[in-house]
């Protein structure tokens, strides 16, 4: 291990903590703080990837994960970054997309034939003669792909989600964050600080520069931090990122858990009033020859890896920077131990003069307007070239160490991804924005700004118009704090060289998918000549980081190449996430929600096999014999219990009542008398059939009525969707879930039934299709109907829920006797198709219309003036004979039953079968079929076409529905 | 695009709390005389506005009312109504 | 290869005074029907008016999903044409289209779901499309990486396995078309806006576009979702068309781990295994109209929810990025495709939802076989507008539309 340094106030790192994990098998160990490639880097681990395309060695280059790198298999998970990822005990570190080992990778040859791989050389190779194809894109695949997961891969650990709301929420928890959230807390709003660090502070944190009167930004960073913790309506979430943002102000992130956190990973969905976006920059990758070979890195990343985790990156250091933040890195690295052989500045003027002097003081060299055009050695860099930037005079240097930075660039994705507009501004060099979304405000070095008292002032000022956004009268603070802004000073000037003199042919403008700027030019000369286009062609940007490293410069030089005006400039656009997540993250704790009937332990006690419908379980089968013989024959034959809860119930009342059933449901509601039943169905305005069910008359404008399962959830929407222009008084309940529903079926029904009632239910007493209210034991109330869906004798009883329990016991007690049985949906399924009784969704389609399932019967034409759903286009259809029809079947020969889903076929598709069965009752295999209307008559061959039949056709009839019971005697005994 | 919705009845709300109903075409027309033509254009066809459009939506998760906003379709943000009828 | 670099589709040019045919939109069905437009029946004086960039719109958004398990007989032949029609296009183009012919797996997570795949897979096979229906353990075979226990909210019944179907490289299918167009003579014109179609005596007689006005006989529109609003606007006509975004996402790239594509149909979620790596997935739409191309926050935890549920190892791999393009939703999930009806001369070619991709070849091939004989195509037949005013919808989906007040 390298020696860390000490006695630095920034540090992050505790030395007295010592983490071990293995790396390739081997042990190692780092210091709590860490992350994982600072403890790599100080186990002397200088190569982190190979890169996706040329197999480039790849080192440490930044620490906030713009690229990929640093990407590693971690504990199973592939392309983890390490820069920015937590060190965590016994961890199990590999390296991915090697053969062999990162410093010895066989396929590193690749990079030498880049010349055969033009951009999009792809599209032009590999498919003359198209056999080869299949193999190359089989290669293709093999070497593509960063990291490796098993399809065995069991994720561990607790992901969690919160969706807070807030008043202001602001992005990135920097000076200027900071200061906002206390400027907003201040006039009373609610706010939320997001910092993507583990520790606030943002550029001020790691520094230790003079702020003001001996104080450093490290030391102003932590004041601020301690005033944000004690400030109680501030709620700070750190090691937290923003991964999105949408339209009125929806927020998303999240959270990296500590170890004391009930959570590894957090999703959060903020709701705020107004958002202040405060993230900073992130540096302008520099474009030169092998810009990115290990040993190359960041001014921000040399700096950080020094006062963050004590660790002098190298021995010897060339410096060619842009910017004033490069000389203080140098400066200061210098101060801490590292040789610095020269600092080759792209600008011929305009730095700070007493940074210059003070380089000057430390006989560090500094050269004015020169720049690195190539870094040198195989693995790691051992020296490098400058040129003065018109590329005359070069001359090289040995180093180990090159911090290397173009600039910088303001992190504007949260504005970008809602549609808030930058514009390339000459004086900075940077993308800055232009016109921002609604109440939404951009602060400190978004705005270009670097002087530390105006970032802080910037901060206040955005707080300030976010309270207003919040209705805080803030007026008059707002031009106090734009006034004392104006005073301090404003951006000053960036650079704007974007490439060193070179032809580029690796000099990378994206790193993750091994895009050099000699790409781009191939690519401009094939006539992508937007950027947009180019990251498509090129994949530039399109890689683990997205647009970390391209993000600025492929707009710059592209206007470059095609000799644009500056004004022309656009920059790329950003998608979220922001930051690559964790699918488990977002997935979050995700919770499947299905309703239970009251039934429901029951059933399954008994045996009850479940099956998900639509919102509900429902139990399908009640054995393993999936044909349910025995439950059918016990209803044929004897008496079977069915729970049916999940039937849509509602209650329609009030004086418009009938008025808005009429216009939903086909039939005649005004007509229904008192205990009587009325099946009916409701259309769409296309006259298909969508629903159907029982409407009950309770009283003068009262309604009790059943829909189908699927249909309960959308049912009080449907009728007052219809009804909305017309203003009628009514009123609908939703008892769906406070009603169960038991149905009673079989012969022996009404013997089961008797037992536990006490009034008549005779036949004549209680006729078919008749309604009854009554109570069990003095207490229950029972809405009892008389209804035949599958074919026999057969009681409906809604219950209130709570009593659902209670009454099914009862009922199985009575029927102990009888040996009553429980039936489940597919039973049920068959007994009433055998009775030829529709399931809607079963024997239709979305384009089946009323007439074409047989219920014309339940159409009541004459009531225009009811403007009845459906009515216009059912009378519009009514002659259509192009339609398929419903129609009842039998199988030639005694043969088996087709599968459900089977064609009716000739010379083309002429219909499908609905559902078929090999029937217990009627001893042969029948069915339901849709068919064209020329096949409906009676007697009709109908040729039916199995999957996997090849020519094989087995054949049926059509015969008259319904099957069972033709008369209806035995659902009116 | 995070799509909120005013309620008449509740509020504003997260756009995921209700079902959008289509765009306003009027009260059901006269069935008499109603060609095929006519019909389908009240049931099926849109005018697919690129900007401003008056429309209905039904609070599902809420309230259970349907009600009537403008909106803008090329930024998903409701318009005041004073402003869509400039 | 290793030539000069030369511009793919042609130089810029001046836009003409006039031309034979003026396409709206430069995305594929545009280019496809162009391309045949020269190539089988000599038509050459085209030009194709792009607002933006070609492949702008759903062509450069879509997951590159290709097969030809549709439900019905009408659709069937179209989409197996255009399955058919990848390898002969990467020839005819001399472009790599990079089709990857991996087959589609569709996941079924009930009796009824099964029962429902058993029709579409009969339709397929009696059309000669190859296309079977496999039980969980064979649907875990094919894709290892799948979930096939009983303690997800949706178990796994089976699936219908489409092996003809897979994946195409759709920015190539823009570019290879763009260049195959070009060098027949086909114009492109980019960053040019059609801003009315002129008409007199009910024909098309000109497009006025912020290039210039061009005098022309014959007009198609297809673009994507912006032509119901197009179509009316310019026209006068309108659709039964709702533009609504849909949205896809790519996780960062693996090395091969999804050899099939995998949809499903109750977890709204498809995901397939790019060529670089990336696990694209997506499917289920927000359900209102409009023209953002904006992605949603809903969505992608959606759609992580649904993953991780029946593909669990992919808990351990991140999203990298999503993005959103638009789908012109017809109420039977069935393009209009439509000429010399309003106008004489004006043709359409739109509604395909989130199909638009999988059928570009075939309903190009046609639409040019329309314009250039003016005669309706028997495959084309069934598209007509008129369906939905005689009540006849098309029956490509079993259960109702989602997106519309009127189920």
């Amino acid at each position: 291990m390298m020696n860390r340094l000490n006695n630095l106030a920034t540090l992050q790192i505790d030395p007295s903590r010592k983490i071990s994990f293995i790396y390739r098998g081997k042990r190692y160990y780092g210091l709590e703080g860490d992350t994982i490639a600072t403890a790599l880097y100080s186990n002397g681990i200088r190569v982190f990837a190979r890169s996706l395309k040329y197999h480039r060695p790849r080192g440490l280059y930044s620490l906030d994960g713009e690229s990929s790198n640093t990407c590693m298999e971690v504990d199973g998970i592939p392309n983890v970054r390490c820069e920015n990822t937590l060190l965590k005990d016994a961890m199990e570190i590999k390296e991915q997309n090697v053969k062999g080992s990162l410093e010895n990778d066989m396929m590193s040859v690749i990079d030498k034939v880049d010349w055969m791989m033009p951009a999009g050389f792809y599209y032009n190779t590999m498919h003359k003669p198209a056999k080869i194809w299949p193999i190359a894109m089989k290669q293709i695949r093999k070497v593509a792909g960063l990291g490796t997961l098993s399809p065995d891969f069991k994720m561990t650990g607790k992901y969690d989600e919160i969706f807070p709301t807030t008043d202001v929420c602001v992005i990135g928890g920097g000076p200027a964050g900071m200061s906002a959230a206390l400027s907003a807390a201040g006039k009373g709003l609610r706010v939320i600080l997001l910092e993507s660090r583990p520790v606030l502070g943002g550029f001020f944190e790691y520094r230790l520069k003079e702020y003001k009167d001996g104080q450093s930004y490290h030391a102003r960073a932590g004041e601020l931090a301690a005033e944000v913790k004690k400030t109680e309506n501030i709620r700070v979430f750190t090691h937290a990122s923003m991964i999105g943002a949408y339209n009125n102000n929806l927020i998303t992130g999240f959270q990296i858990g500590r170890e004391s956190d009930c959570f590894d990973e957090r999703y959060i969905e903020i709701r705020a009033q107004s958002v202040i976006v405060a993230t900073g920059c992130i540096e302008r990758p520099l474009l030169f020859e092998n810009n990115e070979r290990p040993g190359v890195m960041q001014t921000g990343c040399a700096m950080r890896m020094a006062h963050t985790y004590g660790l002098l990156p190298g021995k010897e250091a060339v410096f060619s920077i842009g910017h004033d933040l490069g000389l203080e890195t140098a400066i200061s690295l210098y101060d801490l131990g590292l040789k610095i052989s020269c600092v080759a500045d792209i600008r011929k003027e305009g730095q700070d003069s007493e940074l210059v002097a003070q380089l000057r003081e430390r006989n560090i060299e500094l050269l004015k307007g020169s720049v690195a055009t190539m870094a040198h050695g195989k693995k790691k860099v051992n020296k490098v070239t400058i040129t003065t930037v018109n590329g005359t005079a070069s001359h090289d240097y040995s180093c180990d160490l090159l911090v290397a930075s173009a600039g910088l660039t303001p992190v504007t994705s949260a504005i970008t991804v809602l549609r808030g507009r930058l514009k390339y501004d000459d004086h900075t060099g940077y993308f800055l924005p232009d016109q921002m979304p609604e109440k939404m405000h951009a602060t400190g070095r978004v705005l270009g700004l670097d002087n530390a008292l105006a970032i802080e002032s910037s901060g206040r000022l955005a707080g300030l118009q976010a309270a207003f956004d919040c209705k805080a009268a803030t007026l008059v603070e707002i031009s106090e704090a734009e006034n004392e802004l104006g005073r301090l000073p404003g951006p000053s000037r960036g650079t704007k060289l974007v490439t060193a003199p070179v032809k580029g042919r690796k000099s990378f403008i994206c790193f993750d998918e091994d895009t050099t700027i000699k790409n781009i030019n191939q690519a401009i000369d094939k006539g992508f000549d937007v950027p947009e286009l180019i990251k498509r062609f090129t994949s530039a940007g399109t890689g683990p980081g997205q647009g970390g490293i391209p993000g600025h410069n492929l707009p710059l030089y592209v206007a470059q190449y095609q000799k644009l005006p500056s004004i022309s400039i656009r920059s790329t656009t950003v998608r979220p996430p922001i930051v690559p997540t964790l699918l488990s993250t977002y997935a979050g704790t995700n919770h499947a929600m299905f309703k239970r009937t009251p039934m429901d332990e029951m059933q399954r006690k008994d045996g009850g096999i479940f099956r998900n419908i639509g919102v509900w379980q429902r139990a399908r089968y009640f054995s393993n014999d999936f044909s349910c013989k025995a439950e059918i024959e016990n209803v044929r034959s004897n008496v079977g219990i069915l729970d049916g809860s999940t039937l849509g119930k509602f209650r329609i009342f009030g004086p418009d009542a009938v008025k808005a059933l009429e216009r939903v449901f086909v039939s005649d509601i005004a007509k229904i008398e008192e205990g009587r039943i009325k099946y009916s169905a409701m259309c769409n305005d296309d006259g298909c059939v969508i629903d159907d069910g029982i409407v009950v008359k309770q009283g003068e404008n009262d309604f009790y009525f059943t829909t189908s399962t699927g249909r309960a959830g959308s049912t009080i929407e449907w009728i007052r969707y219809h009804t909305r222009y017309d203003g009628w008084d009514f009123h609908m309940v939703n008892l769906t879930d406070s009603m169960g529903v038991i149905n009673l079926s079989g012969p022996n029904a009404r013997k089961v039934l008797a037992k536990i009632v006490d009034i008549d239910i005779s036949n004549e007493a209680f006729g078919f299709s008749e309604y009854k209210e009554f109570q069990l034991r003095d207490t229950i109330p029972v809405r009892a109907m008389r209804l035949g869906f599958v074919g026999e004798l057969s009681y409906e009883l809604h219950v209130p829920s709570s009593y659902m329990r209670s009454v099914w016991l009862m009922l199985n007690e009575a029927g102990k006797e009888f040996n009553i049985m429980n039936f489940g949906v597919e039973a049920q399924n068959v007994l009433r198709m055998e009775k030829c009784h529709i399931i809607l969704g079963q024997e239709s389609e979305q384009r089946t219309n009323l007439l074409d399932v047989g219920l014309g019967f339940l159409w009541n034409r004459n009531k225009p003036e009811a403007k009845t759903v459906g009515a216009v286009a059912l009378r519009q259809a009514e002659s259509d004979q192009t339609r398929l029809k419903l129609v009842g079947f039998k199988m030639e020969n005694n043969g088996r039953a087709p599968r459900d889903g089977s064609l009716v076929v000739d010379e083309k598709v002429r219909g499908y079968i609905c559902t078929a069965r090999d029937s217990f009752t009627l001893r042969e295999g029948v069915g339901m079929a849709l068919v064209e209307g020329d096949l409906t008559k009676i007697g009709t061959r109908l040729e039916i076409y199995e999957d996997e039949c090849g020519d094989n056709r087995i054949y049926g009839e059509v015969v008259k529905m319904p099957l069972y019971d033709p008369e209806g005697t035995r659902m009116k005994m | 695009m995070a799509l909120t919705i005013t309620c008449p009845i509740c509020g504003k709300r997260n756009g995921y709390e209700f079902k959008f109903g289509g765009e306003e075409r009027g009260p059901r027309p006269d069935e008499k005389d109603l060609t095929p033509e006519a019909w389908c254009d009240y049931v099926h066809m849109n005018n697919c506005v690129a900007g401003v459009q008056k429309e209905w939506w039904f609070h599902r998760d809420g309230c259970g009312s349907w009600f009537t906003i403008h909106r803008d379709t090329t930024t998903n943000f409701e318009v005041e109504k004073v402003e869509a009828e400039k | 290869m290793f030539s000069k670099h030369k511009p793919l589709w042609g130089k810029k040019k001046k836009l003409k005074s006039s031309y034979d045919v003026v396409l709206i939109g430069g995305g594929l069905h545009n280019l496809a029907t162009a391309y045949y437009l020269a190539k089988n029946h000599g038509v050459r004086d085209i030009a194709i008016i792009e607002k933006n960039f070609i492949g702008f719109g759903g062509a450069g958004r879509n997951t590159a999903i290709v097969r030809a398990n549709q439900r019905t007989q009408h659709n069937v032949p179209l989409y197996k044409e255009a399955l058919d029609l990848w390898p002969v296009l990467t020839k005819e183009l001399d472009y790599n289209l990079m089709f990857n012919n991996c087959g589609n797996l569709n996941l079924m997570h009930s009796e009824a779901a099964m029962k429902a795949a058993r029709t579409t897979i009969s339709t397929a096979q009696f059309h000669g499309v190859e296309s079977h229906l496999i039980d969980a353990k064979e649907a875990k075979e094919l894709v290892p990486a799948l979930n096939i226990s009983d303690d997800i909210t949706f178990p796994i019944h089976g699936a219908m396995f489409h092996p003809p179907g897979g994946i195409v490289r759709h920015d190539a299918v823009v570019w290879g078309l763009a260049k195959g167009a070009a060098e027949k003579g086909v114009e492109i014109h980019q960053q040019t806006e059609a801003l009315a179609v002129g008409t007199k005596n009910g024909k098309v007689t000109s497009v006025t576009t912020s290039e210039g006005i061009i005098n022309t006989k014959q007009v198609l529109i297809s673009a994507g979702g912006y032509s119901a609003g197009l179509i009316n606007r310019m026209l006068g006509i309108k659709l039964p068309i709702s533009v609504l975004t849909i949205q896809a996402m790519v996780t960062q790239p693996l090395k091969p781990l999804l050899n099939h594509v995998v949809s499903s149909g109750a977890y709204h979620c498809y995901a397939n295994q790019t060529l670089k790596g990336e696990i694209a997935t997506g499917a289920h739409m927000d359900p209102w109209p409009n023209y953002t191309n904006l992605s949603t926050a809903h969505f992608i935890k959606h759609q992580a929810e649904a993953l991780c549920e029946f593909l669990p190892c992919l808990k351990g791999v991140r999203f990298m990025r999503i993005w959103g393009g638009l789908a012109d939703m017809t109420p039977d999930m069935a393009p209009i495709l439509e000429g010399n009806n309003h106008f004489e001369g004006f043709f359409m070619n739109c509604g395909w939802g989130y199909f638009g991709f999988k059928s570009c070849s075939s309903a190009g091939k046609y639409m040019a076989e329309y314009m250039a004989t003016n005669k309706c195509p028997d495959m084309l037949k069934p598209f007509a507008l008129k369906r939905y005013e005689e009540h006849k919808l098309m029956g490509e989906t079993a259960a109702l539309v989602n997106y519309s007040p009127d189920n």
